[in-house]
């Protein structure tokens, strides 16, 4: 072997690298760890396997970062880390140039132009802190405490700003989640009292409607079900577009959008009349039957047919073969349910047909959540006399999330200052100019405010228009706390991060970040601890865990996985599991998913459908250079037959425009989508010039959607919106 | 640290465990510097009847048994190795391109920074290492199967025995790829016929000579 010729180590460096990695195997990653300095600079010729949690998107797989002479060279995937099978994807192997970004923020910023016109003023950390303070101090004086509005990622450090906003005094913390899950979370716990886990690995028969897991990766759920299918399980999909899910099923139904409740009314309306349902489960452990057997009566197949556009004879063929594959067969829960205005609704249907085949708590079925948590440092917040007894977006949905709370609710709001005004806006690595429909009330939300302070890695859309912008540094960089995950048979664990390289420019984490603020506004006693205590006081109970964070950065409990909920009582009102829902009574929702048909598509429209594959990770990855050679750019997905009528080729450039915005991208003309619909991936078309990569690329889908919510959950509605497209070029 | 000249080097690819994530893409490009736009590996779509996909198939270099490649070297820095690896040699490469457009499956490229021409060598630098290639490594369902056929306790070599495997080939030439599939991958349309451009004068049977010369 000889030098290598693209930027390689030459063979004397391998034999060096070699012998050490072999002295490194015997002595065990601990020994590595350990020679992490904490502070000073990395010893030269050092190379290190260091463990650490992905932070590409939310599913926290385990990863080994190879770290040579202080420069991290790869991300190799953690061969023990069961939740995400040994595995890294594209975007957990692009996590290096997270890290190594020119267009990272470098230093705090002030806006010093006009709001998004890109001009700002450099400040010391010092300087930065004080302004937000003083700001925070005026609006919480001036508006109340809860004229504040929080808003966190998923994110190991979010508890921090939770933690500090309920400190500082307000309630109004909303979450990523209302842009994305809530109505599947509300579904499935207003049914079984909690948020399943499905059992993919062991199904023998999956149904999936609203979901992508091929491309929208969940970890173990996607790689499982490649795996169960290649043990048999049949994999069925609806989907009006051909995802490669849909290329990799049994399957396919190009099912009309929206029309996804009538299937599963017709699943439950045959699974009831041929008695095909588990009737010894039913009878034990669900309540409302009856009532269910009434109220699905007339959604026959022949009745669906009409209005999903699947054959009745499939339907009908799709309940038997469900039933015999039953308990381990499913409908899968998905995740993003952001879709249209009876989104809990559509979602209570396919847990009502989970619940038929008695597939609760057991293999290849909905598993309940494991034993696994961590406390947070306790902490009772100071009480504030003078602000308002709710949250500001109390009474727009029925059942909302209280720890969630709702974007596009919180948003309308602020704008109309009702039931009080919103003028502060403090954000942590989310960003709602991205992924919250109809980006031009973002915009005038933001355009309210008195003061918006953003904490993120680079510059955002929703960085881009805030006051303060302050950098935080990538996951690679960071101590982290211990957070618990659930995925599967596969994992009950817990997770926590070391830095596995120094922190770049003057970025700092956000328990920094709110800690200082805290002391300046005098809440510093809620703060008194180090990162390193508060995780000493999460583990003290657990000196297992604590040994194997500290080698792996994961621990896993092993612990029951099926038949958890024996002898036990189900948290809801009626004690079991609700086909029926009492409590929805009470809130004027429907108690049974009522059947309402979406508006047909007008004349010379599309539907336009969102998503994305599996290299995008909502608004935060398309700038990633890496990622960004896979998908440079959105492209709208259109039938041959309109694109005909409209004389559109691939290629061409079209003009998307609904009623509240509109955009500019490239045609994908593709027999992989319903001539009714088209269909375009999320975070492009971003205003943010600090983006440099993806700016200019493609359109936005904010831009274009129209702002619909869930009527129950307050969860977006993001396939409300109907389109023109007209060629540009 | 791994002796190679003992080694057989075979990778067997499930194209039916692969979703088209493009782990196995990024992976190469940072382990081993692949430039902006090129590719040491990838994943491409088979379609079916209906001009829809249908199957997603990884590959990279063949490390053929006869590699067109090695022909079109004119200075005979590409050579085929007793490991079962076609490789490089950095220092005699000239970086005229014929082997890019010599080899019929796109597998090689020239480097504009280096000036070099490049292609996947299972990396080397990894093996060494003891550790596999960068693609079979991080790949979620593990569809490639990269391993020793001098050993017989190896995943490869288990898989080779029991058979049931078979080959994509570029119909236009029969390099003899080292890569194997698992039975139901689909045949891709192989676009590429190898071409020998510049000062190089190999006649154009070359192929078809050598080949004869052989068997």
């Amino acid at each position: 072997m000889s030098a290598n010729y693209n930027g390689h180590i030459t063979r004397r460096q391998f034999l060096q690298f070699s012998g050490m990695a072999a002295a490194a195997t015997l002595g065990g990653p601990r020994i590595l760890h350990a020679l992490v300095p904490s502070k000073g600079s990395f010893t030269q010729d050092q190379v290190l396997r260091l463990p650490s949690i992905c932070d590409m998107c939310l599913n926290k797989c385990g990863l080994i970062a190879r770290v040579e002479k202080g420069v991290i060279k790869k991300l190799d995937p953690h061969p023990q880390f069961l939740k995400s099978r040994g595995m890294l994807c594209a975007r957990g192997n692009a996590g290096i140039k997270q890290l190594y970004d020119p267009d990272r923020l470098k230093y705090p910023l002030l806006r010093k132009g006009a709001r998004g016109e890109g001009r700002w003023q450099r400040l010391s950390w010092t300087q930065a802190l004080d302004l937000a303070t003083e700001k925070l101090k005026i609006i919480g004086e001036k508006y109340t405490r809860c004229g504040v509005l929080f808003m966190a990622g998923s994110d190991l450090q979010s508890t921090f700003v939770n933690r500090f906003a309920s400190v500082f005094g307000s309630y109004n913390i909303v979450s990523h989640e209302s842009n994305c899950l809530v109505s599947r979370n509300r579904a499935y716990l207003d049914t079984f009292g909690e948020m399943p886990i499905p059992d993919t690995l062991n199904s023998k028969y999956i149904i999936m409607a609203g979901a992508n897991c091929f491309e929208a990766l969940i970890t173990p759920d996607s790689i499982d079900m490649l795996t169960a299918k290649q043990k048999g399980c049949k994999l069925v999909v609806l989907d009006p577009r051909f995802t490669k899910t849909a290329a990799l099923a049994n399957e396919w139904h190009a099912i009309k959008p929206g029309t996804d409740m009538a299937f599963f009314l017709a699943l439950t309306q045959v699974l009831i009349e041929e008695k095909r349902y588990d009737e010894k489960f039913v009878d034990e452990k669900t309540y409302g039957l009856e009532q269910l057997r009434d109220h699905v009566r007339k959604y026959t197949p022949e009745w669906a047919e009409k209005e999903c556009e699947i054959p009745a004879r499939d339907i009908r063929r799709i309940a038997r073969e469900l039933s015999a594959a039953a308990p381990a067969a499913m409908v899968y829960p998905g995740r993003r349910t952001s879709d249209y205005e009876d989104s809990t609704q559509i979602r209570r249907s396919m847990a009502i047909v989970n619940a038929l085949l008695g597939n609760w708590d057991c293999p290849g079925g909905l598993t309940a959540a494991r034993e696994i948590k961590v406390k947070a440092k306790p902490f009772d917040p100071p009480f504030y006399e003078d602000n308002p007894e709710e949250r500001v977006e109390t009474g727009r949905s029925l059942m909302m999330f209280e720890e969630e709370g709702s974007f596009k609710h919180a948003r309308d709001a602020v704008i109309e200052g009702k039931p009080y005004p919103i003028k502060g806006f403090f954000t942590y690595k989310t960003n709602p100019m991205a992924t919250g429909a109809n980006r031009r009330k973002t915009i005038e939300m933001i355009n309210k405010l008195d003061f918006m302070i953003t904490v993120d890695i680079t510059m955002s859309d929703t960085a881009w228009m805030a006051d303060l912008v302050l950098p935080a540094p990538s996951y690679l960089e960071r101590m982290d706390p211990v957070s618990a995950l659930q995925g599967s048979s596969a994992c009950g664990c817990l997770v926590t991060r070391d830095p596995v390289v120094r922190t770049l420019f003057e970025s700092r984490p956000i328990f920094w970040i709110v800690s200082e603020l805290a002391n300046r506004l005098a809440l510093g006693k809620f703060f008194d601890f180090s990162l390193e205590e508060y995780r000493q006081e999460q583990l003290k109970d657990w000196p297992q865990a604590k040994k194997d964070l500290k080698k792996d950065g994961f621990h896993y409990k092993h612990s029951k996985i099926y038949g958890v909920y024996e002898g036990k009582i189900y948290k809801t009102l009626s004690k079991k599991i609700e086909l029926y829902n009492q409590r929805y009574v009470e809130k004027k929702a429907d108690p049974l998913p009522v059947y309402k048909a979406p508006p047909s598509v007008p004349e010379g429209k599309f539907r336009l459908v969102v998503g994305r594959n599996a290299y995008i990770t909502q608004g935060s990855s398309t700038n990633n250079a890496l990622l960004a050679e896979l998908v440079p750019e959105n492209e709208l997905w259109l039938h041959p037959k309109p694109a005909r009528n409209l004389a559109i080729t691939s290629g061409d450039v079209v003009e998307v425009t609904s009623l509240v915005g509109k955009g500019r991208l490239k045609v994908r003309v593709t027999e992989e989508i319903r001539p009714d619909t088209v269909y375009m991936d999320s975070g492009f078309g971003v205003l943010s010039k600090g983006l440099s990569t993806v700016y200019g690329k493609g359109a936005s889908i904010v831009e274009i959607l129209e702002d619909r919510n869930d009527i129950i959950s307050g969860n977006m509605a993001m396939h409300e919106t109907f389109v023109t497209v007209r060629k540009i070029t | 640290m791994t002796d190679i000249s003992r080694k057989n080097y075979i990778l067997v690819i499930d194209a039916l465990k692969c979703f088209d994530c493009k782990a196995c893409m990024v992976a190469c490009k940072v382990e081993n510097n692949v430039p902006n736009g090129r590719w040491r590996n990838w994943v491409k779509p088979a379609i079916g009847a209906k001009g829809r996909r249908v199957q997603f198939q990884p590959g990279q270099c063949m490390q053929c048994e006869e590699p067109a490649c090695a022909a079109a070297c004119p200075v005979r820095a590409t050579y085929k190795r007793s490991d079962g690896m076609v490789v490089i040699d950095p220092n005699k490469c000239i970086g005229c391109g014929n082997c890019v457009t010599g080899c019929p499956y796109g597998a090689r490229f020239w480097n504009p920074i280096t000036r070099l021409a490049e292609k996947c060598d299972y990396c080397q630098h990894r093996l060494v290492r003891g550790e596999e290639p960068a693609c079979v490594e991080t790949c979620p369902t593990k569809a490639r199967v990269f391993g020793d056929l001098n050993d017989p306790a190896s995943k490869a070599s288990a898989l080779m025995k029991k058979g049931r495997l078979v080959q994509v080939k570029n119909t236009l030439i029969d390099t003899k790829p080292r890569i194997y599939y698992t039975a139901g991958t689909v045949q891709l349309n192989w676009p590429k016929e190898p071409t020998l451009p510049g000062d190089v004068h190999l006649p154009a049977s070359f192929w078809k000579i050598k080949k004869n010369n052989n068997q």
